[in-house]
């Protein structure tokens, strides 16, 4: 395979890289708090917050919290697919087409030009589980697992939290030790295939 | 590792990573992002699978698929179990269709050729162009494939209106059988074939299982008659002179000379007239034949010919081809005489129907001819090519490339850039067939749609080209009541609807069976055309003699359509190029068959590279010994040795193969002019190099294994006593040495005899492991296997394995999950006999008693609950203790991430459900545990079992004989069940090692004797 070096070396690059930018931004974190990412000018958290900076100040606390939104009102596939759903634009717009925003009224500004220029709003993923896992919201949802137990109390949250520390970082003993507690499958092809 | 980077240090360097991310709370990816729709598009749910219904696209047989989408892309192309044409199956060709869509080399945008370039310029330059000169440039030719009856019904309309031409030009249409057909009963229009109506099938080379007419359909219907039932089934002869696939599946083989099929046919057909049957109009000229010395025509013994006519004279007789593969200067006579043949025989009106309408989208190579000739002399000022490449199919000697030279503007509309693009003066990116509209009609009473499953890819600027000659046609004042070709689609539909709805008995509302169609994917109707059965008096002009031969080499050469690659069109595509060649299993690059008498007198073994030579040029290869050519032909398929098309597979192999089009000289069929493919004869001598074929051709002999053991037809139906007694003694022999092997090791022998319902093994009675779990099992009828490899692809694209390319098959690192054995028992050219050769699809055996688990230092190789053998490709090492533990050599291992090397768009055809695994990591079939799990996550939100049939694996999901089934074994009232408690299912090698595989094989069934242990 002509290639095959090059893939190696790839891998090797790719994971220095990596290594390099997470102590970089580890390093930057704590001296300097939050950094702006590069084109975005205003959305970053305040000073003093732990999170992400999003495109968007997404306050889980008033809408999942304050207002009891259901979650999967907005992640709206949770219950029948894989994967939870991010909201559409559409979905947001549907409240805040008549609700301007109390509180912080020049974030749903944001929010309309994102719908009026049809760009989709690039979120900063905070979940993730690897590529080889499978993690199928809907029969976790079927089972009433709460979606807390895996993301923490969200409907607490300002700020979206990068882990949720009830759920040990998301690792595969945590996985399992709430299946063997509820007797599902604790079989490797549940999750990986 | 060459490098200086080697496994451990890369692991201790991702380990560092991993810590290092962890103390600097780099937990999440800071890049990442989760881009949401603004409007959520109504059929589409992230996470679950959209499925559209369409026509394929690959070749004009019109099977119906079902076409698996995620989020907006394609990801699966399965058969359409509704349709039908296809009644579920699909080939290899059909499944490709993805990487057809993917393709990387892509035109991208319309281009204009500019100082001996291309230069990419705007649609709309391109449009203003195109008007131009279509308006003004005199008069316009239109080439192009078949399309289907509205699209092709557009594109005549279109060319009368600039006063152009149009010609319909297919390389693998048989023009020859319309032709016939067209003097036989006076129909321009292929008859249609009912090949499961009959007991007694002859095909005088017609390869109806690989490229011929309907290949998908044909092995429905060729399953259900040679299919073994209620302990009876068809015979099937073949008559040729090269035993293709189609031939490997047949009861007997009568090697015939080439060019002899019409006179033994008429002969046949005379002797059942001498025998009492009517034979019309045709009744003096087959009177005047006689089997002897048709026989020594076709050089083969007398008593053959004698069989073949008593087989027509006791059973429901149908005759075949001869097909593309025996196209000769005689090919209309050869057709002519086999229709005669099923007329005497009474196969017309029965198994054989001649519709009264003339297929208006088929090729004709007069036209073609014609055509030709008008563009020497200059007639023509534009020419528009689409759906096909002739500056590759044709042969040089045909003088197109010249002709196609003399048109002052030429456009081609494609969508990857090949030999005729090359030629072209404009060339515009046309949508694939899985983004555009159109519909097919593959016999009268079966209407089938074709829609666009997503959006044109945004890498490539493409649009269809019905919509590009739409919207010309206005700039020049031709409107033809429609913007786009959905319009004039929906259009046609209705007024077809408006006209024959009644009669066809389809009423309604036209947007609720408009809306229907496209969620079925096709239509079936009374079919109310008229039949004719009766024979026209013959046409005297028609010579039924063998043709002669150009040239003076010793060997006649034979070019044949590929399997894989048809005449070429499909030669880009990886996973086609990487599957192995059903006969030879060759893969990557082309090859002559010989036959091994020939060899040996050339002092030529596999591998030695030939010079093939004919009068018009001659091409250089290896040589591949087969015993299934006669001593008197070299055999080589079409498809290979392109010169601009294919650059995508050629950075994966080590050169593009051979054309032998390039061989041929420019002789045609005398009646219909259909360029004529055995029309040569060649000189064969060594360069006296040699290469090593890329071939996963282990060996064609079973050396007494008994992998694929067959059983006689007469020695069915005796229940326990039968065929099966000698197997179970021998396993009790073969067991008691097993026993006594663990035991002397110290080993607990683990129990023998054990059914796959037995799972799990006794003494695994901790864990999850119970009955109270499905048993995954599958059953392979290896009487209905034809060997073609559609499971193959299948598998390949639904489990994201990748391909490896030429120099790492030749180091044995393919990777796929299934193969197809293929042995000989029976092959001989050089006499009329029974053939013999076994098809087994080996996959992962998912073994009980699994060799492969224990060796696992890691556990990523163990059995789960419900019986499958799995790999955890996040527990696994790499240590390929388990492939080398496998008795059936279906682990394999990613030695090199190939997965890497899959280029931008063709990656975005990976099945998101499945783990697209990296170098370094042991894979293999999983018995597609995704669609397990996926059907077991719904069934158990529903609160029920998961119901028999709602798992099908993707090789079942393509198998047109229907030869595969799955299923929980478990359940006594599952398909799978029934077919284990078959007489003829077995396991491979369980009588030896004990392994109690959860695939079940059913034994192939053969007229001839058997002698005892299978053979």
């Amino acid at each position: 395979m002509p290639t095959a070096r090059t893939n190696k070396q790839w891998l090797t690059a790719g994971t220095g890289l990596l290594l390099a930018l997470c102590v970089a931004v580890a390093a930057g974190w704590r001296a300097l708090g939050p950094q702006q990412a590069p084109g975005e000018s205003e959305a970053t958290v305040q000073e003093g917050d732990e999170g992400l900076s999003q495109p968007i100040q997404f306050p889980h606390d008033t809408h999942a919290g304050q207002f009891q939104i259901d979650c999967q009102y907005c992640h709206f596939s949770a219950e029948r697919s894989v994967d939870a759903g991010i909201p559409p634009v559409d979905a947001c717009m549907g409240c805040h087409q008549v609700v301007p925003g109390r509180t912080s009224p020049e974030e749903v500004a944001k929010l309309r030009e994102y719908h009026e220029s049809g760009t989709p709003i690039p979120w900063k993923r905070i979940y993730k589980v690897s590529d080889h896992v499978t993690f199928p919201h809907f029969r976790h949802v079927a089972a009433g697992v709460e979606c807390q137990t895996c993301h923490g109390q969200v409907q607490e949250m300002g700020v979206l939290e990068a882990v949720a520390p009830e759920a040990g970082n998301l690792k595969m003993g945590w996985c399992v030790s709430c299946h063997l507690e509820r007797g599902a499958s604790r079989d490797c092809t549940v999750c990986h295939y | 590792m060459s490098d200086g980077f080697g496994r451990r240090d890369f692991l201790k360097v991702l380990g560092a990573g991993g810590a290092g991310a962890a103390a600097g709370g780099c937990s999440t990816d800071q890049v990442e992002r989760l881009i949401p729709y603004v409007t959520p598009p109504e059929e589409i749910t992230p996470g679950v699978a959209t499925w559209y219904a369409t026509t394929c696209g690959e070749c004009s047989g019109g099977c119906g698929v079902r076409v698996r989408t995620r989020e907006g892309r394609a990801v699966m192309i399965e058969g359409n179990p509704d349709h039908p044409i296809s009644k579920g199956g699909l080939c290899s060709r059909g499944v490709s269709a993805l990487q057809g869509l993917y393709d990387p080399d892509r035109i991208a945008a319309p281009m204009r050729a500019a100082n001996g370039s291309f230069e990419p310029i705007s649609w709309d330059e391109a449009l203003e162009l195109l008007a131009d000169r279509l308006g003004t440039g005199g008069r316009s030719l239109f080439l192009t494939g078949p399309k289907g009856p509205t699209e092709g019904g557009f594109l005549n309309r279109f060319a009368d209106a600039l006063g152009g031409r149009r010609v319909v030009y297919d390389p693998l249409d048989d023009s020859a059988l319309r032709e016939a057909a067209r003097i036989a009963f006076g129909v321009d229009a292929a008859p249609r074939y009912e090949i499961d109506g009959a007991d007694f099938l002859v095909s005088f080379g017609a390869d109806f299982l690989e490229t011929w007419l309907s290949p998908v359909r044909f092995s429905a219907d060729f399953a259900s008659m040679h299919g073994t039932a209620d302990g009876r089934k068809g015979r099937f002869v073949f008559v040729g002179s090269r035993l293709s696939l189609t031939g490997q599946n047949a009861d007997e083989w009568i090697p015939a000379r080439p060019g002899s099929e019409a006179q033994v046919a008429l002969a046949v057909a005379g002797e059942l007239a001498r025998r009492g049957a009517d034979a019309g109009p045709y009744a003096a000229l087959v009177s005047n034949t006689d089997l002897a010395s048709a026989a020594a025509a076709a050089g083969v013994d007398a008593d053959a010919l004698v069989e073949l006519a008593d087989g027509f004279a006791e059973g429901r007789g149908l005759a075949l081809g001869p097909g593309l593969a025996g196209h000769h200067a005689g090919a209309t006579a050869a057709n002519l005489a086999t229709l005669v043949l099923n007329a005497v025989a009474g196969a017309v009106g029965r198994t054989m129907h001649v519709d009264a309408v003339a297929d208006g989208e088929a090729s004709s190579h007069r036209e073609l001819a014609q055509a030709l000739a008008e563009m020497d002399a200059g007639a023509y000022g534009v020419a528009v090519v689409s759906g096909a490449n002739p500056a590759y199919s044709l042969s040089p000697a045909s003088g197109f490339v010249e002709a196609f030279g003399n048109i002052p503007f030429k456009v081609a509309f494609a969508t990857a850039p090949d030999e005729t693009t090359a030629l072209a003066d404009l060339v515009l990116p046309d949508a694939h067939p899985m983004e555009s509209w159109s519909d097919a009609m593959p016999a009268p009473g079966t209407y089938s749609v074709r829609q666009p499953v997503m959006r044109p890819i945004s890498l490539f600027d493409s649009r269809p080209m019905s919509d590009v000659l739409l919207e010309t046609g206005r700039r020049i004042g031709h409107d033809f009541g429609a913007a786009t070709f959905r319009e004039y689609l929906r259009a046609a539909n209705r007024s077809w609807l408006a006209a024959n709805g009644e009669d066809a008995g389809l009423v309604g509302d036209p947007d609720a069976l408009w809306r229907e169609l496209l969620r079925a994917g096709s239509v079936s109707y009374a079919d109310t055309s008229a039949k004719v059965e009766a024979l026209q008096p013959p046409e005297t002009a028609v010579a039924f003699d063998s043709p002669s031969f150009e040239g003076e080499g010793e060997l006649i050469l034979l070019v044949y359509p590929s399997p894989r690659f048809g005449a070429g069109e499909h030669a880009n595509r990886p996973w086609l190029q990487e599957l192995p060649d059903p006969v030879s299993k060759i893969m990557w690059h082309s090859w002559a068959e010989l036959n091994p008498a020939t060899a040996a007198r050339l002092g030529v073994r596999s591998g030695d590279v030939v010079r093939v030579a004919s009068p018009e040029g001659e091409v250089e290869l290896p040589a591949w010994v087969y015993p299934g050519v006669r001593e008197d032909v070299v055999a080589v398929a079409m498809g290979g040795g392109h010169t601009v098309y294919g650059e995508m597979a050629r950075r994966f192999a080590h050169g593009p193969g051979v054309n032998p089009m390039t061989l041929l000289p420019a002789v045609a069929d005398a009646e219909s002019g259909a360029p004529a493919l055995v029309a040569t004869r060649v000189s064969v001598t060594p360069t006296g190099e040699w290469r090593r074929l890329a071939s996963t051709e282990g060996s064609h002999d079973q050396d007494d294994r008994n992998v694929a053991p067959a059983v006689a037809l007469s020695a069915l139906g005796h229940g326990d006593e039968g065929a099966g007694a000698d197997d179970h003694s021998a396993q009790e022999d073969h067991h008691g040495q097993l026993r006594e092997l663990q035991e002397g090791g110290g080993f607990v022998p683990v129990p023998t005899e054990g059914r796959a319902e037995d799972f799990p093994l006794p003494g695994s009675d901790f864990g999850e492991y119970g009955d109270d779990h499905p048993r995954w099992a599958m059953a392979v009828d290896l009487d209905k296997c034809t060997g073609c490899g559609a499971c193959v692809t299948a598998c390949q694209a639904e489990n994201n394995v990748p391909w490896v390319g030429e120099t790492e098959v030749l180091n044995g690192r393919e990777m796929h999950w299934l193969r197809l054995e293929r042995y000989y028992e029976a092959v001989d050219a050089s006499h009329a006999g029974p053939v013999d050769v076994r098809f087994l699809p080996m996959l992962c055996q998912h073994c009980n008693n699994a060799p492969c688990e224990p060796v696992c230092p890691v556990f990523a190789a163990y059995h789960t609950p419900d019986g499958l053998n799995a790999q955890a490709y996040n527990r696994c090492v790499g240590t390929r203790y388990c492939a080398n533990n496998c008795p059936y050599k279906v682990r394999v291992f990613n030695w090199y991430g190939y997965t890497n090397d899959i280029p931008e768009p063709m990656n975005w055809q990976f099945n998101p459900d499945v783990t697209v695994r990296d170098g370094g990591v042991m894979e293999k079939c999983t018995f597609c545990v995704q669609r397990i799990r996926d059907a077991g996550g719904r069934a158990a939100v529903e609160g029920r079992d998961i119901r028999d049939g709602e798992v099908y694996t993707a090789c079942q999901s393509v198998c047109g004989a229907d030869a595969i089934v799955f299923g929980n074994v478990r359940d006594a009232d599952s398909r799978v069940a029934s077919a284990v408690r078959d007489e003829r299912t077995y396991r491979v090698l369980d009588e030896l090692i004990n392994t109690q595989p959860a695939v079940h094989y059913l034994k192939k069934v053969v007229f001839h004797d058997v002698d005892e242990g299978g053979h």
